[in-house]
């Protein structure tokens, strides 16, 4: 039983402590790369503008909400299309 | 008359001794073989397994895997002990028959555990992890159902390495059970491997009943995004791209630095993750991990998994144990995870939901689906898929640890 009491000590004390490095060690590399490379990389695709519009705009308003939510307010629509 | 005697000879029946008790193993192959194919528990994983115990129980098949002792000898066919450890692979072959091969090959030398924590590595994000790292704690939270088990287990009268085993189902992380099982207790594989599988299966059923019986309808409510408009985030992260590529690296080198036991789960975890996030540099390894060889490394583990549970090392009393102590070691973590939750709370401004206490066990990412779904049942826009992600990551990372610190105590 002292045995047991022992790895319960030692194995929590270290689960928790390696995933609090882990976690001040992200926040670090966050800084590091926040100053070193800020930006990301211009990745911006230019989409080419349909003639007419194939989605009714509710709908696409629909799905640009629904984007919105799952995405926390950082994914956008760029393109429907009907297959 | 000859004939046909020799013919009855040739069959599995003339061949059973009078133990019957393989007719019981192979109505359980149904049983898991109707679990993967109708209900659909873990199909990739329980119909080879379920396979597995089929072919391991037809008498005079050889397709059982022969338990060495803890000297290392195993009974060839002829009777003879030999210690498995002097044997060439062509001779375990040739003796022991193909199972056996596999067994010793692949399971027993600990090498797939980490190619399948390779592959599950390449399908992670670690994204919504570094988006909401105040929360990635209570993937550590979550542990402490694998030491309350192992003290049980031990008063029980298990063996520290058994209780290790059995406990470490509480991690809800199948490759890093089998992993710690093979090193401690070789002779629990089977049991444990299904106690493991079995339950992240029913991680739909367990989370929801435990939820329920440990959280309030306020506490469920809680919704974390409004918390976020709240109080929001001071770390705003500007280049996600690069920092997923270093994630990986330092994690690896930090965990390898402190718990080198850990070293081959969570850097092959690591190490997968990085062939994902370096995109078309490396498209064709990524592939590589996550399809060939994972899907290889699936099919030998579940049928050599499967090959270890004949009727003499199945049918006895420490598999029921396993059975009842893997339960509790599933649900004691949860709930471990809600109460380290219901106690942050305590002492913060910014609530968190308990249901990120509660994915805080592996099981990535069914877990953190289901807690979306309780959450989606109370409030029908309290979205929390995102921030049980990052405790159900860390939880993977906060299992490979504990199981790095039991075998490092008790091998």
């Amino acid at each position: 039983m002292g045995l047991g009491l022992t790895l319960m000590g030692i194995g929590m004390v270290t689960v928790f402590a390696i995933l609090l490095i882990v976690i001040n060690l992200s926040k670090l590399l966050i800084n590091i790369v926040n100053k070193v490379a800020p930006e990301e990389e211009a990745s911006k695709k230019v989409a080419p503008a349909p003639s007419k519009p194939i989605i009714d705009s509710t709908v696409m308003a629909i799905i640009q909400a629904a984007v919105s939510e799952m995405t926390g307010g950082k994914g956008t629509v760029a393109n429907v299309e009907k297959l | 008359m000859d004939i046909l005697t020799k013919l009855y000879e040739m069959t599995a029946f003339a061949q059973t001794g009078g133990d019957w008790a393989f007719l019981i193993m192979i109505l359980l192959a149904f049983v898991l073989l109707y679990l993967g194919i109708v209900k659909k528990y873990e199909p990739l994983l329980l119909i080879p397994i379920g396979f597995g115990v089929l072919l391991a129980n037809f008498p005079g098949g050889g397709m059982g895997v022969a338990q060495a002792t803890s000297e290392g000898l195993v009974q060839l066919p002829d009777g003879s002990w030999e210690n498995i450890w002097d044997m060439p692979l062509h001779k375990i072959a040739h003796e022991l028959g193909l199972m056996n091969f596999i067994y010793y090959m692949c399971i027993k030398t600990g090498f797939i555990p980490p190619i399948i924590f390779m592959g599950v590595g390449a399908l992670t994000d670690f994204g919504p992890m570094l988006r909401n790292l105040r929360l990635s704690i209570f993937g550590a939270g979550a542990q402490f159902g694998i030491f309350a088990v192992l003290l049980a287990s031990l008063a029980m009268g298990f063996t520290p390495q058994e209780a290790a085993s059995l406990g470490i189902i509480g991690g809800a992380d199948g490759p890093t059970a089998i992993f710690t099982t093979i090193k401690l207790a070789p002779h629990l594989l089977g049991p444990i491997a299904i106690a493991a599988y079995s339950y992240m299966a029913l991680v739909p059923v367990i989370i929801p009943l435990v939820v329920k019986a440990l959280c309030s309808k306020k506490e469920l409510m809680i919704n974390m995004k409004q918390q976020d408009k709240l109080y929001p985030n001071k770390t705003e992260i500007k280049n996600m791209r690069i920092l997923k590529i270093l994630f990986p690296i330092s994690v690896t080198t930090i965990v390898a630095l402190l718990v080198p036991t850990a070293v081959s789960l969570v850097g092959m975890l690591m190490f997968g993750n990085l062939l994902k996030e370096l995109g078309a540099m490396t498209s064709r390894l990524f592939d590589t991990a996550t399809n060939a060889i994972m899907n290889t490394a699936t099919i030998f583990l579940g049928l050599s998994v499967g090959a270890t549970m004949t009727a003499q090392a199945f049918l006895n009393l420490t598999t029921i144990g396993i059975v009842v102590g893997g339960f509790l070691a599933f649900a004691l973590s949860i709930a471990a995870g809600i109460f380290m939750v219901k106690i942050f709370n305590l002492f913060v401004k910014k609530k968190v939901n308990p249901l990120v206490g509660a994915t805080g066990l592996s099981a990535v990412p069914m877990a953190s689906r289901v807690a979306n779904d309780i959450a989606t049942k109370y409030d029908p826009k309290n979205h929390v898929l995102n921030y049980c992600m990052a405790s159900n990551i860390s939880g993977v990372i906060g299992s490979a640890v504990a199981a790095g610190v039991l075998i490092s105590f008790l091998q």
